[in-house]
């Protein structure tokens, strides 16, 4: 599964660190390094709504604060 | 223009105590491939010798640019200083180096510590011709210069550092010659080399120099072109046009921001990989395009650079932030401060709609001052700039 974040000067500033960081942790805390390739791409054309994250080419909007629901809901889920 | 460019840097510490330096450097360009640069040295400290030394580096320095003798110059010097009460004297030290085409040094020297020619890490003899002017001996030299030879030039303030402290009679010139052929790489700024010296000496006078210090060093350097695309143009269009321009320039080539890395990597039919590998925390990760020297996130990344230009003379060059880390931003600093002799930015004038949020510290007018203020900088430090608009 290829799981890429947008690191785009309006994602950073949302806080695509935060997501990037948090998802590698729980990659890591899951055992999941084989399974999930992350990724980073500098802008994905939706700025407004970001920080952006794609999971497989489908678009999802994901803050510091919904990083774990969204891996939950939207990753685990697709494993 | 050849492929040589000169670059000059200096930097004084005053003696313990004063608020004045006595010594001075002056410099003059006669365009880009010509300077002429003096370092007087005061008699005393404080403010009358600040008084000798402005006074001589000014009139040397004004004098020898506008084509008057050697003589002339020392002449009008003893007849305009003011005598000093106490010693009777009048007069400052001094070095005068003056370049000629990147390619000849003509140095004059009265006084001041030995002028120090540094070629592939070593110092080399150059011949003295000594000549009697006024009951003054004076030496001059004519000095074929290389690619990345270093003239390092100092007051006597240099010699004397760490006298009665840290060595019974300070440190010689030999010693300064080691400690230069030890620690100067060839990819080190004129301003370094200075720093680097000037740090040592005031460290052997325990930070409380017994004298005035300066350091100037002349470098000899090959050019180097540094372009930088920075956004994408207002009319979408214009983009082959604005890729093949900045592609067809000879030297480095940097491209800042999202959309811009993809338009570029597009137009060389690559594809952009990121690295996720956050370096500084408040700088996006950096990517790579094949073809491209360095590809960065764009307007916070180009913002943290505006703050590394911003102190680039209030702070050590060689501990900068930017000089030891390996983000961005310090890495576009390391390519524009230090590498590059002439830059070139292409900038765009798209408007990213996302960037008009009120919320987000960047808009459209930022971007464009950006730049603005970073080739003031850059120009300040002597680069040659130059910026174009799509």
């Amino acid at each position: 599964m290829k799981v890429t974040v947008c690191i785009g000067s309006s994602c950073h500033l949302k806080g695509s660190r935060q997501v990037v960081e948090g998802l590698q942790s729980l990659i890591a805390a899951h055992n999941l390094k084989d399974k999930i390739d992350l990724g980073g791409k500098f802008c994905m054309g939706n700025c407004q709504n970001g920080v952006s994250v794609t999971v497989d080419d489908q678009l999802f909007s994901v803050s510091p604060e919904t990083v774990e629901s969204f891996f939950q809901n939207e990753i685990i889920t697709r494993l | 223009m050849n492929k040589l460019c000169t670059e000059i840097g200096y930097q004084s510490v005053n003696k313990y105590g004063e608020q004045l330096c006595g010594d001075r450097v002056e410099v003059i360009s006669q365009g880009d491939d010509n300077y002429v640069v003096v370092l007087a040295d005061g008699l005393g400290s404080g403010v009358k010798a600040n008084i000798l030394s402005t006074l001589t580096s000014k009139i040397i320095s004004t004098m020898i640019a506008n084509g008057m003798s050697l003589l002339n110059c020392v002449e009008t010097i003893a007849a305009t200083l003011p005598i000093c009460e106490e010693r009777k004297v009048a007069y400052s030290t001094f070095t005068i180096v003056r370049t000629i085409e990147n390619r000849i040094a003509q140095v004059v020297q009265y006084d001041n510590p030995d002028l120090i020619l540094l070629r592939n890490g070593k110092s080399v003899d150059y011949e003295k011709t000594e000549v009697e002017m006024e009951g003054k001996k004076i030496y001059q030299s004519t000095i074929d210069l290389e690619e990345n030879d270093f003239l390092v030039f100092t007051s006597d303030g240099a010699l004397f550092a760490g006298m009665g402290r840290t060595m019974n009679f300070g440190w010689q010139r030999e010693e300064i010659v080691a400690f230069l052929e030890k620690m100067v790489q060839p990819s080190f700024t004129a301003d370094m080399v200075s720093e680097l010296l000037l740090d040592e000496c005031n460290k052997l006078y325990g930070g409380e120099p017994g004298d005035d210090t300066t350091i100037c060093t002349v470098k000899i350097r090959p050019r180097k072109a540094v372009n930088v695309l920075f956004g994408p143009p207002s009319n979408p269009s214009a983009v082959p046009q604005m890729m093949e321009q900045f592609f067809a320039q000879e030297g480095k080539h940097i491209v800042c921001g999202g959309t811009t890395s993809s338009l570029a990597a597009e137009f060389l039919g690559k594809t952009v990989e990121i690295d996720l590998n956050y370096v500084d925390d408040d700088i996006p990760p950096i990517a790579h395009i094949k073809g491209v020297d360095l590809v960065t996130e764009g307007i916070v990344t180009m913002s943290r650079v505006l703050e590394y230009a911003e102190n680039y003379s209030k702070e050590s060059q060689i501990y900068a932030d930017w000089n030891v880390k390996n983000d961005g931003a310090s890495q576009i600093a390391r390519l524009l401060f230090g590498e590059a002799t002439d830059i070139w930015f292409f900038v765009g004038r798209a408007v990213n709609p996302a960037h008009q949020n009120p919320k987000l510290p960047i808009s459209f007018h930022l971007k464009m001052h950006l730049i603005e203020s970073l080739s003031e900088y850059l120009t300040k430090m002597g680069k040659r700039v130059k910026v174009s608009y799509f």
